[in-house]
């Protein structure tokens, strides 16, 4: 307890200095986050109710940069003292860690940059190289090392990039080089309407075999220490709509550490998109085969991937609607999604409207050999409506339906769970201040755990005050009540929240990437700020 | 000898996607009129909210000051596509621009979204908040209306 005190005291005098701050001519910015919880025994969740031996985790970054003119410098500081439960970077030697997870130098004039450091980045959509950082999963893969690009005014942009990844705590032994080229076919011929542009991007990831007696690459069919990986793509957009396409192709390579043998990768994204006034409409397909690529051949978990593949489904902000979140099948998926809008718009009063929106979206395994059964399985299927309607400037209600089919077994079994949600979700506000937002759920299922309740309530105060409690409950098969209450006070750049809970175990998702956060109960502190 | 002192930040020099696709600086929307910024993601729903809350005033809170609203959606490739859609079918009457892989972001030092901020004419951050809670927009005029006044 005494720990969360401090955490939020330090926090504070961090938040203190709310203001930017100009070091002689050149400028000083920074943010500062942390998020720490004391864990309790709760015997209601079971074995998994006994609290870590420490009953503290705490996750916390600061993060500055410099900037005078073209010149930028920055660093960020992570500390893990020690990292919360579920977070991969817990379970690396050493529970309790703090260093340096990223610095860099940078010179950017209107057509050319250089960056040394911590490099984050991505080439197209990803397929094949980005590196970034997300907190919620405790993920940072940034490269560091070396990056320049040159722009030939809007005609063409050139980048290449050289490193080696992050790989939690540490450096992963592999070297990885990169560039990527885009030109701008709309730029060079002169069209204003019509934009086309053609880009492609090269990937190589080098890592010596021989660096492990224990792992024998050979067997499995891996020769060289080279792996390559290849982009093209186009994009194109004309008044409302726009279509972009790209192909990629990796050479042989273990997609990920448990892969019996070495295989070639491909992958096609495409997505279309066309809107007029309020009406919208936008199509995603994705084929991926054998696309997991690893940072490091000898490294394993989730932070040890060099390229994006995020789940490309409705990600909600509902708890039941949120219960069993889709996960990429890396091995082979073929499927997509579509999403349309609408918005019809009271023409004299701009605060009534309706706002309607529907979403599918379904996966399949890529090749028949992924099953027992030797056909192709439907892995995901989400089909889902929700119809928001604000009615004056105080009542807002919003109604969702998702009916969603999922595959416990990734696909290798004919066996699917189906779960219907409902959600009706009402803001009312009762006068330029105060607020209250009440949200109700229901799970219909036959299957898996069956039927949940939830329900949300929060009372607002504008600007600095918020006031929760929710609630979760398996009214059929655990009957395990999952709670949580707290307030959140925010002034300016700083936001503190303080909650106490009991939390499901399950997969913790953010940007269609997943991590397993085993169940706790305990008190959560988090608090952001900014300078 | 290098003096500290406390003044307002700049807008950084980054490069962002426009709704057509196109890239531009962020800094070049500066130097005309006051901006609103407000970093916003498809999954965040009181982002949403906030800029839905900004939309339904608009009309009245620009018979009180001359500004614009610049909407950054910080999604990435997954839910890029959508957001463009949500922001297109929503008639925000907003410069709505692409972050992908939130490079804007990280140089505003945006820890979580929403986070808004007041920009004057000539590119000075002069006011930012984090979270949002229905009414608290309200800050937000009231910044673009107190720096209108000292032209």
């Amino acid at each position: 307890m005494k720990r969360i005190i401090l955490s939020a005291l330090a926090a504070c005098a961090v938040s203190a200095a709310g203001a930017q701050i100009r070091l002689g001519d050149g400028q000083l910015t920074g943010s500062f986050e942390t998020n720490s919880i004391y864990y309790v025994d709760d015997s209601g969740l079971g074995d998994a109710g006994t609290a870590p031996d420490d009953k503290f985790g705490s996750n916390n970054y600061l993060k500055v940069d410099y900037n005078y003119g073209r010149f930028s410098a920055g660093l960020q500081a992570d500390a893990y003292l020690p990292a919360l439960q579920g977070y991969e970077i817990g379970q690396q030697p050493g529970a309790h860690k703090f260093y340096l997870s990223s610095k860099y130098i940078q010179w950017q004039d209107n057509n050319f940059s250089v960056l040394v450091g911590d490099i984050f980045d991505q080439f197209g959509n990803g397929l094949i190289f980005r590196s970034f950082e997300d907190r919620q999963l405790g993920f940072n893969n940034s490269l560091e090392g070396i990056r320049g690009s040159y722009r030939f005014g809007n005609y063409v942009q050139l980048k290449a990039l050289y490193g080696r990844p992050r790989l939690y705590t540490d450096y992963a032994d592999s070297w990885v080089r990169g560039g990527d080229l885009s030109v701008s076919l709309s730029d060079i011929f002169g069209s204003r309407e019509l934009q086309l542009s053609l880009e492609g991007s090269y990937v190589n990831r080098y890592e010596a075999l021989d660096k492990d007696e224990m792992l024998d690459f050979e067997s499995r069919g891996l020769t060289s220490s080279n792996l390559n990986m290849y982009s093209g793509r186009m994009n194109l957009a004309w008044k409302g709509l726009s279509l972009r396409g790209e192909y990629v192709a990796k050479s042989k390579d273990l997609p990920t550490a448990v892969t019996a043998s070495a295989v070639r990768g491909e992958a096609v994204l495409g997505e279309l998109g066309f809107s007029h006034k309020a009406f919208s409409i936008s199509g995603t397909f994705r084929m991926l085969d054998n696309m997991g690529t690893m940072l490091s051949l000898y490294g394993t978990g989730t932070g040890n991937t060099l390229n994006y593949l995020p789940a490309l489904t409705r990600q909600y902000t509902y708890m039941l609607a949120n219960l069993n979140p889709y996960q990429v099948n890396v091995e082979g998926e073929i499927g997509g999604q579509v999403d349309v809008y609408y918005t019809i718009r009271n023409k004299q009063n701009r605060s009534r409207y309706w706002n309607l929106h529907a979403n599918y979206s379904t996966y399949y395994t890529l090749r028949g050999e992924q099953s027992m059964t030797g056909n192709r399985e439907l892995l995901w299927q989400d089909i889902n409506v929700d119809v928001e309607r604000q009615w004056n400037k105080r009542l807002k209600t919003t109604l969702l339906y998702s009916f969603q089919e999922w595959n416990p077994h990734h696909g290798y079994r004919h066996r699917t769970y189906v779960s219907n949600i409902f959600v009706a979700d009402v803001t009312y506000k009762f006068d330029r201040t105060k607020s209250l937002r009440v949200e109700a759920q229901y799970l219909l299922s036959d299957e898996y755990e069956g039927d949940w309740v939830a329900g949300l309530v929060e009372f607002s105060v504008a600007p600095h005050w918020s006031v929760f409690f929710s609630d979760m409950y398996n009214i059929d098969k655990t009957k395990t009540n999952y709670y949580s209450g707290g307030f959140s006070y925010t002034k300016n750049r700083t936001r503190i929240q303080l909650s106490y809970g009991r939390n499901r175990a399950g997969y913790v998702c953010s940007g269609g990437v997943c991590r397993y956060s085993p169940a706790y109960t305990g008190l959560n502190l988090a608090l952001t700020s900014s300078f | 000898m290098a003096v500290c002192t406390l003044s307002a930040q700049s807008l950084p020099d980054v490069k962002v996607e426009t709704a057509d696709g196109r890239e531009i600086s962020v800094r070049s929307l500066t130097g005309k009129k006051p901006l609103i910024i407000s970093f916003w993601a498809i999954t965040c729903k009181p982002c949403i909210q906030e800029l839905n809350a900004i939309n339904d005033s608009l009309d009245e809170w620009r018979e009180l000051a001359d500004f614009d609203v610049v909407a950054v959606s910080v999604d990435d490739v997954r839910q890029k596509s959508s957001a463009k859609a949500k922001a297109a079918s929503m008639g925000w009457d907003f410069i709505c621009l692409f972050d992908q892989n939130q490079t804007l972001k990280r140089a505003m030092n945006v820890s979580l979204t929403p986070q808004s901020f007041v920009v004057d004419a000539d590119g000075n951050v002069v006011f930012s908040h984090s979270g949002y809670t229905p009414g608290s927009e309200q800050q937000l005029l009231d910044k673009v209306i107190e720096i209108s006044k000292r032209k």
